[in-house]
């Protein structure tokens, strides 16, 4: 006698909620666009683009990135515990996440004032417009995601802790792609 | 080694942002030009590739959804081809 062994549908096999990935497709493609569109009026000005580049600070932006990719470890960990049913670290993980997301907003903040300080606006060069529109958007996205990491922090099911750190995982993964065109590529 | 996928998947990507800071660092303090600043260049591309599959895979889960791991690295691969072409094309 044999058995069928059942392969379930793709919708199925998709983690967590399908309307977080929706949201997350579409952000994806908002930001995607807005980063090809940068690369493609840098083409028309690549060292007008360098010399703008030149007064970011790269290493801020690096520690940055180590502060939100630790942060994303920390929400993927908070939802194992709570599948494992560990409420209290689960809270505790969650609450790390959102710490760090306030240092990113912090040390981001410290960069828009160097900027401003500097006079360097929105409308100094095609770059800072870009500069400022692209981070300035996922930092409203940053400042959102801590919001969300409390709230599910507060009201801790397994299915909106699986939410909530795909939200954020999601403003990580922006970041990944965000941050090398606009900081590190010359 | 750690066993923890989570912890590994942090450990590389912490390990391919220090690469890439390293190579944009190393443009700017050397006299990179032409190909080379080209091929730097397309290298931070790659290693962010690298780490947008990590998070996708590990932190978002799709290692578990095969399916939908192929879909987005499809996707996610030729955005980073866009992405290159865009860059390179001042050098072309």
């Amino acid at each position: 006698m044999s058995e069928t062994v059942e392969t379930p549908h793709p919708l199925e096999q998709l983690p967590g909620d399908l309307m977080m990935w929706v949201l997350i497709v579409s952000e994806l493609l908002v930001f995607g666009a807005g980063l090809a569109a940068f690369l493609a009026v840098r083409i028309g000005d690549p060292a007008g683009f360098a010399a703008a580049q030149d007064h970011l600070h790269r290493a801020a932006a690096g520690l940055n990135t180590v502060v939100l990719v630790t942060s994303g470890l920390l929400a993927a960990l908070a939802v194992r515990a709570r599948e494992a049913d560990k409420r209290l670290r689960t809270r505790c993980l969650l609450a790390g996440a959102s710490v760090l997301g306030l240092v990113f907003l912090v040390i981001k903040g410290m960069e828009y004032a160097d900027k401003a300080a500097a006079g360097i606006g929105v409308e100094t060069h095609p770059f800072f417009t870009f500069y400022y529109l692209l981070t300035g958007f996922h930092a409203a996205h940053v400042l959102a995601g801590v919001i969300i990491l409390g709230l599910v922090g507060w009201k801790d099911s397994p299915r909106s802790v699986e939410v909530g750190a795909a939200f954020w995982h999601m403003v990580d993964l922006v970041w990944v792609l965000l941050f090398p065109v606009i900081y590190l590529l010359r | 080694m750690l066993r923890n996928p989570l912890l590994r998947a942090w450990g590389l990507l912490i390990g391919l942002c220090l690469a890439s800071t390293l190579v944009a660092l190393a443009v700017e303090r050397t006299s990179f030009a032409g190909l080379a600043a080209t091929g730097a260049g397309a290298t931070i591309l790659l290693l962010a590739w690298l780490k947008a599959r990590i998070i996708l895979s590990e932190y978002l889960g799709l290692a578990a959804a095969p399916f939908w791991r192929r879909g987005f690295e499809i996707v996610l691969a030729l955005y980073a081809l866009l992405l290159l072409g865009l860059y390179t094309i001042p050098v072309l």
